[in-house]
């Protein structure tokens, strides 16, 4: 415990905490040795952290009512964050010992934090938990486990799909959505026109961007075991997704803004500069408040090789091992995974991950094709050193775009790249 | 023991939140640590600095630090000098001027690299329009953010444009310690402008000069925000990193909390060996009677 209170007058220095935030967390809801055994009625505060949006955290506070009555002792702190701040956050909190009692997460960092020891086991934590994970979408259920167990439950899931604009496409004559890989390029070229009007935009290099179209063209990071990258970034549906957007990008069919610098993928489409993106079901509310009259398309990805596929996002909500309340947190954590919770938050463009929700009535219309697309969506590898290979995938796929290296050769240093993060 | 009393409060303030912190990342760059758990994090003695020294990306972000400092150091002081000079001399509005300059000094950091990044944009930014619709210089739009080398163009402009201001005013008062009577014997032997610069303004100034070398040689050594976002860091292919914007995405993206506080010792080292060589240069001035 030394070493802690020194990590923690550290990190007070480093992120300017409050000094009182070093006080033993929560002290007024610890439970003393004395209430042990009338533990049911002794009421427990529980902090749930978060990244949500406006219209999301006030979603949230009816959730939270609706939980709290149902559980009159406990009651829920939610404290928000920015998305970006959010890792900083988590990480400050873990080394001053003031980490939450539960969080929901990018998908992408429970292996990581899982690794570090920071999670809880949730097959015993959480009630009904076989019940829940048999009923839970496969995708997202498998970012929540990590070498020996689940460390969390998928909150809300999400995926990418293709966004056009129906009349651009019209105006020059194609009269519906591409279906596959050879229709989406002719028209990516087809829609282009110089610097006024680009068929297509990504929104980057990382990896999260080309995603959907690397699973559709049947494209892997690694095998499924996660023991080598050789034979797989570097395989042939990876060679050949990375090929088409090479092909694109020289023919000015897609925008340079994904090599850095240029117009965002969400302004361009909403203001008819790039005629086709892949996005997520936010844009629709985000449509909605910076550009009220521009009508959203959605449409499946274009199938290559592998059919259409696309890229699992989305959050699981966990708990931390350094939270002494796990009946209280457990309790919560089933509870956002109930028909109720999922529903709730459905209202505010949370896609639910519940498969039993499919065809729900009361979710919003336009899901339907994220579900949809959900079926064949995969999710990006499950390991602790993930962010560093996204980054060798970006870095491979800018020295294409350059022309610095042919794509066969700048995935093959990809793949050692990654082979030396997964030993 | 009156004057411990005093000191008491400044004593511990500085320990919570300099000492103490400085001391324990030291601890964290000899181990690999785990920050959930810090009794099982393994000692590695060196291991973190040898790693981060043969690391490419680190050194390319060292070369980059060091290239910031080469640029924008003397570009400030000259342009500095240049604005000081100017506003010493009789000119109509000086305050408002002193004013304008200063303007940028006060801005904060965040709201400058934004606006730089909007001028630089690949697609309709104002630089381009300037360079390829005005000016008719380039064919077709830059794309500097895309670019490991062309990305420096905007960085290094803001961190000279940023300080010239503070530069001004510190020069301001080192002119205006100069005897004026220097100036008019001078005058009265028939000496030009250049050979009053030369011969009586650069050598009363130098102590100025060697202190603003300093300062701004270790404000370019920490520079961040400028570079965290304007190219996120390291954009394209880990290219541009400064140290710092290095330290914090080992540190707080990979959570290497050894390597990263490995970084930081690094990094206080080269600032510190540059403030020994400051203490030289100024007891050398001393000495000769500066």
């Amino acid at each position: 415990m030394k070493k802690n209170a020194i990590a923690c007058f550290a990190v007070l220095a480093f992120a300017s905490l409050a000094l009182t935030a070093c006080s033993t967390p929560n002290e007024e809801v610890a439970p003393t040795a004395a209430d042990v055994s009338d533990e049911a009625v002794e009421p427990v505060t529980i902090s749930y952290w978060h990244t949500m949006s406006d219209a999301e955290s006030a979603q949230l506070d009816s959730v939270i009512a609706e939980f709290e009555t149902l559980y009159p002792a406990i009651t829920v702190e939610p404290t928000r964050y920015a998305y970006d701040d959010f890792k900083t956050a988590i990480t400050t909190g873990l080394a001053g010992d003031i980490a939450p009692d539960t969080a929901r997460m990018d998908i992408a960092w429970v292996p990581e934090f899982a690794d570090l020891g920071a999670l809880s086991r949730v097959e015993t934590l959480v009630p009904g938990f076989d019940e829940i994970s048999s009923d839970v979408f496969p995708g997202p259920l498998s970012t929540t486990y990590w070498e020996d167990g689940y460390y969390g439950l998928p909150q809300n899931t999400n995926t990418q799909v293709l966004m056009w604009n129906k009349s651009q496409f019209e105006s020059a004559g194609i009269m519906s959505a591409p279906v596959t890989f050879d229709e989406f390029a002719a028209n990516a070229c087809q829609l282009s026109k110089g610097t006024d009007q680009y068929g297509f935009a990504l929104g980057g290099t990382y990896f999260w961007a080309p995603a959907p179209l690397f699973y559709a063209a049947g494209g892997e990071v690694t095998d499924p075991s996660m023991t080598t990258a050789k034979g797989y970034v570097n395989g042939s549906g990876s060679v050949q997704a990375f090929t088409i957007l090479k092909d694109l990008y020289d023919e000015g069919c897609i925008s340079p803004n994904l090599l850095g610098g240029g117009i965002g993928t969400a302004d361009g489409h909403g203001t008819g500069l790039y005629s086709m993106i892949i996005d997520g079901p936010w844009m629709v509310d985000i449509y909605k408040g910076s550009y009220p009259d521009f009508e959203t398309n959605f449409a499946p990805i274009p199938a290559g090789a592998g059919g259409t596929s696309s890229v699992v996002g989305g959050e699981n909500v966990v708990a931390f091992a350094s939270s002494q309340k796990s009946d209280a947190v457990g309790k919560w954590m089933a509870y956002l995974l109930s028909e109720d919770a999922q529903v709730s938050m459905a209202q505010v463009g949370m896609i639910p991950t519940r498969a039993s929700l499919v065809g729900d009535t009361r979710l919003p219309g336009y899901f339907e094709v994220f579900m949809e697309q959900l079926e064949t969506a995969k999710a990006r590898v499950p390991h602790p050193n993930w962010g560093d290979m996204d980054g060798a995938i970006s870095n491979a796929f800018q020295r294409i775009l350059n022309g610095d290296q042919l794509v066969q050769i700048s995935l093959d240093q990809a793949a050692q790249e990654i082979d030396a993060l997964l030993k | 023991m009156q004057v411990l009393f005093f000191l008491l409060p400044g004593f511990l303030v500085l320990a919570t939140f300099l000492i103490l912190p400085m001391g324990y990342s030291l601890y964290i760059s000899f181990f690999d640590w785990n920050i959930v758990d810090p009794d099982i994090s393994k000692f590695v003695g060196f291991g973190n600095y040898t790693e981060i020294l043969s690391d490419t990306i680190f050194q390319k972000a060292a070369l980059n630090t060091a290239i910031y400092a080469l640029v924008t150091v003397p570009g400030q002081i000259a342009l500095g000098l240049a604005l000081a000079i100017a506003l010493n001399g009789a000119l109509r509005g000086k305050g408002l001027y002193r004013t304008l300059f200063y303007l940028p000094v006060v801005t904060p950091w965040v709201v400058v690299a934004l606006l730089f990044e909007y001028i630089f944009v690949g697609q309709g930014g104002l630089a381009n329009y300037i360079l390829v619709d005005l000016l008719r210089i380039a064919s077709e739009p830059i794309r500097w953010l895309a670019d490991p080398v062309l990305a420096f163009v905007p960085i290094h402009l803001l961190g000279i444009w940023k300080g010239v201001g503070w530069v001004g005013v510190i020069a301001l008062a080192g002119l205006q310690v100069i005897p004026r009577d220097l100036y008019e014997s001078a005058a009265l032997d028939g000496v030009s402008n250049w050979q009053k610069f030369r011969f009586i303004t650069l050598p009363l100034f130098r102590p100025t000069l060697v202190f603003l070398t300093v300062v701004l040689s270790i404000g370019a050594m920490n520079a961040y925000v400028s570079n965290q976002l304007i190219t996120n860091g390291g954009d394209p292919q880990d290219q541009t990193h400064f140290i710092l914007t290095y330290m914090y995405e080992k540190t707080f993206s990979g959570l290497e909390f050894g390597p990263g506080a490995a970084i930081s010792y690094l990094l206080a080292m080269v600032v510190f060996m540059v403030s020994v060589v400051q203490l030289r240069l100024l007891r050398r001035e001393s000495a000769l009677g500066w």
